[in-house]
């Protein structure tokens, strides 16, 4: 079928299902067996990199009886599927828009000098989980600037680009690769394979001239190499596995950034597929509203200026207005997402529930380049829900203990990330 | 606060026991008559049940528990003092004898059966250096494929916390494959050596940047003048680079910013050398410009040409120099990646700020009486990458000796092929020769085989001679032999100098060290202290001065906290401040050890290091330029000592208010070797008022009001308070800000924000020590500290050997540091001293084990 149509609603609901079916049919088998282990947990991550007026986002009561902010009034029918934070930031981590890269990193102060980024969340959670999947993650950008930005960090701080491209990602997922391509990936696996087994050789003649003690340390050595094995083995395989069948057809890319929120709806969409045939558990997707030049927020309206110029209101009533437009629209779609994942069943779930969905900015007000109280919101994946969680409005609390807790509801252990204090457990009911 | 008394030595003589009562009868019947009341079942004080306690010291858990027991009743802490325990000094006496020559005897027992720490693997700075030093690569940049390594206590040497795990070898697998792409040369000829010249409007990446007309703009014969940024477009490329204009720039190179030559990107990664013309000037109202009273410090920061944003690294490179009122032309070399560029970067300016109030701009802060202060450029030329001299590099050599290189075939992963007639033999002898250098020690021939069967495996799989050795020697970077130190034994020369060059270099040791081990002579004390001399004289020492000040001082968190801009506007993104900190500290140790200064300069000193922005910052006399200098302070100055440095002081804090408690901490743990107990748990932290309503005094009076706060909280507390006199920054202040209540206080900050604070009630930074000595201020305390200069000699001891050695001090090795600061006593405890008797001593060496097994 022909894009951008996948996703008016009514028809792509059906065609999504038929498209499940065979597309999930594979990997879901054979990664889960009978159906006695629970279905894997997901995580989409997403931030747009100038956020929302915050006024309208944040409610202005707390707990769990709390009173729908004007935004979140879009999201009502999710109510109890989501938790609202305000008071949550990167410590630190100030520099206006340069801090758009370091949304899932929280690395400090990313224009001074010798500024690094640090590991991301996503592949923070990779590094410890391992590839359980075909793509350890996916990293997806709306109109974004390949080269400068991205939420995906590796822990050296390299930058990896996000794929901007529907079609491409489809054929990634679902096209079988260039056979010289895989080969030569496979060789460089078999390559480490071979220079395992040559240190863990050497390492038996090492440690026989150690004592006890040291013996045991190094113990340690052959561990990590036998665990490293496993993975190489497994990457191997993917590489060898035929991709997923699908009955969607390749999506025709929209090269408009004008279509802002079309190309942001169907990247949502590919996301999507990509969690359901299993491809991935981890998505990224920035945003980047700073790259979008005017744009459509609706079929009768277009912006004033482009959406960095709109966002510096300057307390100018028509941008205000206008970007208020912009910001329902942004949670209309969150709100389809939502919507999308919901009517997903998995066993006896919802796919939503296996699907942690942050939506959230490095910015807090980007009319002054405020990196502090950002908006945050966290959806699904099983968690507690429904409240309004409160935290200091003038020290904050660093988002890092929101990754914390999504960590270890993932599977990973870790009771620190980033610039971390603690956890915020208390969404894990 | 306390001084420790070192009471483990006192019982040198034998303990006398009761006849026939074993140990354990001794020291329970002493625990039962004065401790198990408050230290039982119920009450269980400090979280100790004594009577769930065995005694089985030969357990490294239970000898730990009996070790603390040993330490509070030996320092006279238990039972508390404040109680009236009938306690007779004899009993104490007998006790801790008893006790502390017990846990000796099987300390000692342990070390000589297991040696006294487990082998431990590379931190991922030494992992680094190694590479750096082996491949002869100094800019090398691999240790962020590592993981971070855990710390206690700030150190990441700890050996029984370097674990390995899956991660962490995946990391040496690609630091290691990166380290060796390095080092292969890039190609059959040096990469082409571009040169690039830029004048007029090329000078700069656009004809204006962020805070207005004021912030930068273009001079003609020192007069400015209007360049439209679309009138670029209609210049000819000569217009363009006019010689005649100068650039002028009059903020800091902090964000928003984008002020780099125009079109410039490096090709290729390498060094590069540029070469400018430049003045320092000042900015008059009407863009008016004249020459400036001082000089103004400028670098380079290499960064993507990303525009106002900034992705990836941004590194200064090229040092500090200063611009001089009077043109000068200056050269220096950075350190460029490909696809980067490098932005002007004058360094202690304002920077812009954005107003929103009425449209969207960028401001510039207001104009200070004698002008903004900034410099002007008259051309600049960058020619590079730099080639080495010879070619093929130094660092392909190490991997190839000198066979011939060659283009490579098509598919090849590598830039060249390197020509063998013999890659059997050659293999051998290559690999050889890299195995021995990275091992630090000869490495037997079986092991050598393995990788040579690994190498010719690959060869007949299809890689060519280059790649199948390179794979031979990224296993070999990833094996058992370079990754890990071995514990010197008393026989092993080579674990010895390894141990030795990981102390001062933090890498591996150099031919003359491997060759003084080869033969054992290291291990005689002249020739071993001959060569740490040596090595501390070398300029890879600069790696112990950064590595051991970042973790013994926690000098690596000097940037955690950004100061809270509504209470310290004027600290608003002075960088230039903070890297001066950072050098005072490194320039200050390297001088305690080079200079063999005495160990009480960590409390007191009569000079420091300054250069212009920190004589400022401590309200000293004017210094000009940037490097720093050592200079003698006035007697009025409440600086000198490492404790009173700005760095200290700011790390010591959150950024926004200053604590009495961290701070007190943080000197009984760093500076004085007694780190209190852990805080109690479900006791929330005092938070300062940073309204400004209440002082932090009477806030923390709950420590000396309750009993059981106190008796922690009065051995920190005061030498915090002492301190209070430093604001976030380490600068000096009578009076506290806040947020609501005092003397309102307004203006612009250096970024041009306006600010409002209040300057409320007055500091007392009075106190009393554990002790009974009482101090009205700062001065007083330096002098109490000063004045007893072992705690602190001891302290550096045993921060060095936790550093040196990846083992804490053992119970069974206090007596041996105890001798070394008797034997440095009488010349006042000098650091270098204490450094060389540390390296000469046992606990370094391994010798004690040797003379056990002879």
């Amino acid at each position: 079928m022909n894009t951008p149509s996948i996703l008016r609603r009514s028809q792509s609901r059906r065609r999504f299902l038929r498209g499940l079916g065979v597309g999930l049919g594979l990997p879901f088998l054979e990664a889960f067996g009978a159906g006695e282990r629970q279905p894997p947990h997901r995580m989409l991550l997403i931030s747009n990199n100038l956020g929302v007026l915050p006024w309208h986002f944040f409610p202005k009561d707390t707990g769990e009886d709390y009173t729908l902010s004007p935004y979140l009034e879009d999201l009502r029918d999710f109510r109890d599927d989501f938790t609202v934070f305000s008071g949550l930031s990167h410590p630190s981590v100030v520099g206006g828009h340069s801090t758009e890269n370091c949304f899932l990193t929280a690395a400090k102060d990313p224009t001074g000098s010798g500024f690094r980024n640090s590991i991301s969340l996503d592949q923070f959670a990779v590094d410890r989980l391992g590839q359980e999947t075909r793509f350890p993650t996916l990293n997806l950008g709306v109109n974004i600037d390949r080269a400068n930005r991205s939420l995906s960090w590796t822990r050296d701080g390299a930058l990896l680009p996000a794929e901007d491209s529907p079609s491409a990602l489809f054929r990634r997922l679902f096209v079988q690769g260039n056979r010289r391509e895989v080969e030569r990936r496979l060789h460089r696996l078999r390559e480490r394979g071979s220079i395992l087994d040559a240190v863990s050789d050497d390492m038996r003649r090492f440690q026989r001239e150690l004592g006890q003690v040291d013996r045991d340390r190094v113990d340690q050595y052959f561990t990590s190499v036998r665990e490293l094995e496993e993975r190489l083995h497994t990457a191997g395989e993917w590489e060898q596995k035929p991709k997923p069948e699908t009955e969607w057809k390749e999506p025709e890319d929209i090269l408009d950034k004008a279509k802002f929120f079309e190309k942001f709806e169907l990247m949502l969409a590919m996301a999507r597929l990509a969690l359901e045939t299993d491809s991935t558990h981890i998505v990224t997707l920035m945003v980047d509203a700073f790259a979008t030049p005017v744009f459509e927020i609706s079929e009768k309206e277009k912006s004033l200026n482009g959406y960095h110029n709109l966002s510096h209101h300057g307390q100018a009533k028509d941008k205000i207005a206008q970007l208020e437009r912009v910001d329902h629209r942004q949670m209309e779609v969150l709100g389809n997402l939502f919507r999308e994942l919901a009517a997903v069943s998995e066993g006896d779930q919802r796919l939503l529930d296996r699907t942690m969905v942050l939506f959230g900015s490095n910015l807090g007000d980007a009319n002054v380049h405020n990196s502090t109280n950002l908006p945050i919101l966290l959806a699904g994946g099983g968690l507690r829900h429904g409240r309004h969680l409160a935290f200091d409005r003038e020290q904050n609390l660093p988002l890092c203990n929101l990754f914390v807790s999504m960590l270890q509801h993932f599977g990973v252990e870790a009771d620190a990330f980033g610039s971390s204090s603690g956890n915020l457990n208390e969404l894990h009911s | 606060m306390r001084f420790v008394i070192p009471s483990i030595f006192l019982w040198s003589t034998a303990a006398t026991t009761l006849v026939g009562e074993s140990v354990e009868e001794g020291v329970f019947a002493f625990l039962d008559s004065h401790c198990v009341e408050c230290h039982d079942e119920s009450t269980s004080k400090g979280e100790l049940d004594l009577f769930a306690v065995s005694f089985e010291p030969e357990e490294v858990k239970n000898r730990e528990t009996w070790t603390r027991i040993f330490d509070r009743v030996s320092k006279g802490e238990m039972p508390p003092p404040e109680e009236n325990h009938d306690l007779e000094a004899e009993d104490r006496k007998r006790f801790v004898a008893l006790l502390g020559e017990e846990l000796t005897r099987i300390d000692r027992a342990e070390i000589r059966e297991q040696g006294r720490g487990p082998i431990r693997r590379l931190t991922r700075t030494e992992y680094e250096d190694n590479l750096r030093d082996l491949l002869h690569l100094p800019h090398l940049d691999v240790a962020d494929f590592l993981p971070e390594d855990r710390t206690r206590h700030g150190f990441t040497r700890v050996s029984k916390l370097l674990d390995l795990s899956r991660v962490q070898l995946a990391g040496y697998l690609d630091a290691a494959e990166a380290a060796l792409a390095m080092a292969v040369a890039s190609g059959v000829e040096p990469p082409e050596m571009k040169e690039w010249r830029f004048t007029g409007t090329d000078l700069f990446s656009s004809t204006s940047t962020f805070g207005g007309r004021e912030a930068m703009f273009f001079l003609r014969n020192g007069k400015f003048e209007s360049i439209p940024n679309q009138a670029i477009k209609d210049m000819t490329p000569e217009q363009r680079r006019d010689p005649e204009l100068e650039l002028a720039i009059f903020r800091s190179a902090t964000w928003p910013y984008f002020g780099y030559p125009r079109g410039f990107r490096a090709e290729r990664d390498g060094e590069y050398r540029v070469r400018f013309s430049a003045r320092a000037v000042r900015q008059l109202p009407g863009f008016r410009v004249v020459p400036a009273h001082d000089p103004i410090p400028m670098s380079f920061r290499s960064r993507q040409p990303s525009g106002p944003d900034v992705s990836g690294d941004v590194r200064e490179t090229g040092g500090w120099m200063d611009l001089l009122p009077e043109t000068k032309e200056f050269e220096t070399t950075i350190l460029l990646k490909a696809g980067e560029t490098f932005e002007y970067s004058l360094l202690g300016l304002p920077v812009p700020f954005i107003r929103t109030d009425g449209g969207f701009f960028y401001d510039y802060p207001p104009m200070p009486p004698e002008g903004h202060r900034g410099g002007a450029i008259q051309w600049l030329e960058v020619e590079g990458p730099i080639a080495p001299q010879d070619w093929p590099p130094e660092s392909h050599r190490v991997l190839f000796g000198d066979l011939p290189v060659r283009e490579p075939a098509a598919e090849s992963s590598l830039p060249v092929e390197v020509v063998s007639e013999n890659p059997e033999a050659d293999a051998a002898r290559l690999f050889r020769k890299f195995a021995e250098c990275s091992a630090r020690r000869p490495v037997p021939d079986e092991s050598v085989e393995g990788y040579l069967d690994l190498i010719r495996e690959a060869r007949e799989s299809g890689a060519s001679f280059a790649e199948a050795m390179v794979t031979g020697y990224q296993a070999f970077l990833c094996s058992g032999y370079f990754l890990y130190l071995a514990e010197p034994r008393g026989e092993d020369a080579f674990s010895l100098a390894s141990r030795l060059s990981h102390l001062l270099w933090n890498s591996s040791p150099d031919r003359e060290l491997l060759e003084k081990s080869e033969d054992g002579s290291l291990f005689e004390p002249p020739n071993l202290r001959a060569e740490t001399n040596r090595l501390i004289a070398d300029p890879r020492f600069e790696r112990f001065v950064t590595n051991f000040t970042d973790q013994w001082l926690d000098l690596r968190e000097l940037r955690r906290d950004i100061p809270d801009g509504r209470l310290y506007p004027e600290y608003r993104k002075d960088d230039y401040l903070v890297d001066s900190m950072e050098r005072e500290t490194h320039a200050f140790f390297r001088a305690m050890v080079r200079d063999n200064l005495p160990a009480t300069v960590l409390a007191d000193s009569d000079f420091t290091f300054l250069n212009d922005r920190l004589a400022a910052h401590y309200g000293l006399s004017r210094e000009t330029g940037s490097a720093m200098r050592r200079a003698e302070l006035p007697e009025w100055s409440p600086y000198g000592g490492l404790l009173t440095q700005a760095s200290v002081l700011k790390l010591t804090t959150n950024g926004t208010t200053t604590s009495p408690v961290l701070r007190g901490v943080w000197v009984m743990e760093k500076l004085l070797g007694d780190p209190p107990p852990p805080p109690p748990k479900n006791v929330p932290a005092i938070e300062p008022d940073i309204r400004g309503a209440a002082t932090i005094r009477a806030l923390l009076a709950k420590h000396t009001e309750s009993e059981s706060c106190a008796a922690c909280h009065a051995r920190f507390d005061p030498v915090g308070f002492a301190l209070e006199s430093f604001d976030v920054m380490g600068a000096w202040r009578d009076r506290y800000r806040g947020l609501e209540k005092g003397e309102k206080i307004t203006g612009i900050d250096p970024a041009g924000h306006p600010f409002t604070y209040f300057v409320g009630t007055e500091v007392d930074s009075s106190g009393k020590l554990l002790t009974g000595e009482t101090f009205s201020n700062v001065g007083e305390l330096k002098a109490l500290l000063a004045a007893n200069p072992r705690p602190l000699a001891r302290n550096l001891l045993h921060q060095f050997a936790l550093y040196a050695t990846g083992v804490p001090v053992r119970v069974s090795e206090r007596s041996e540091i105890e001798a070394i600061l008797d034997a440095c006593e009488a010349d006042g405890f000098r650091v270098g001293d204490l450094l060389r008797a540390l390296v000469l001593s046992d606990l370094f060496t391994g010798m004690q084990n040797r003379e056990i097994e002879e």
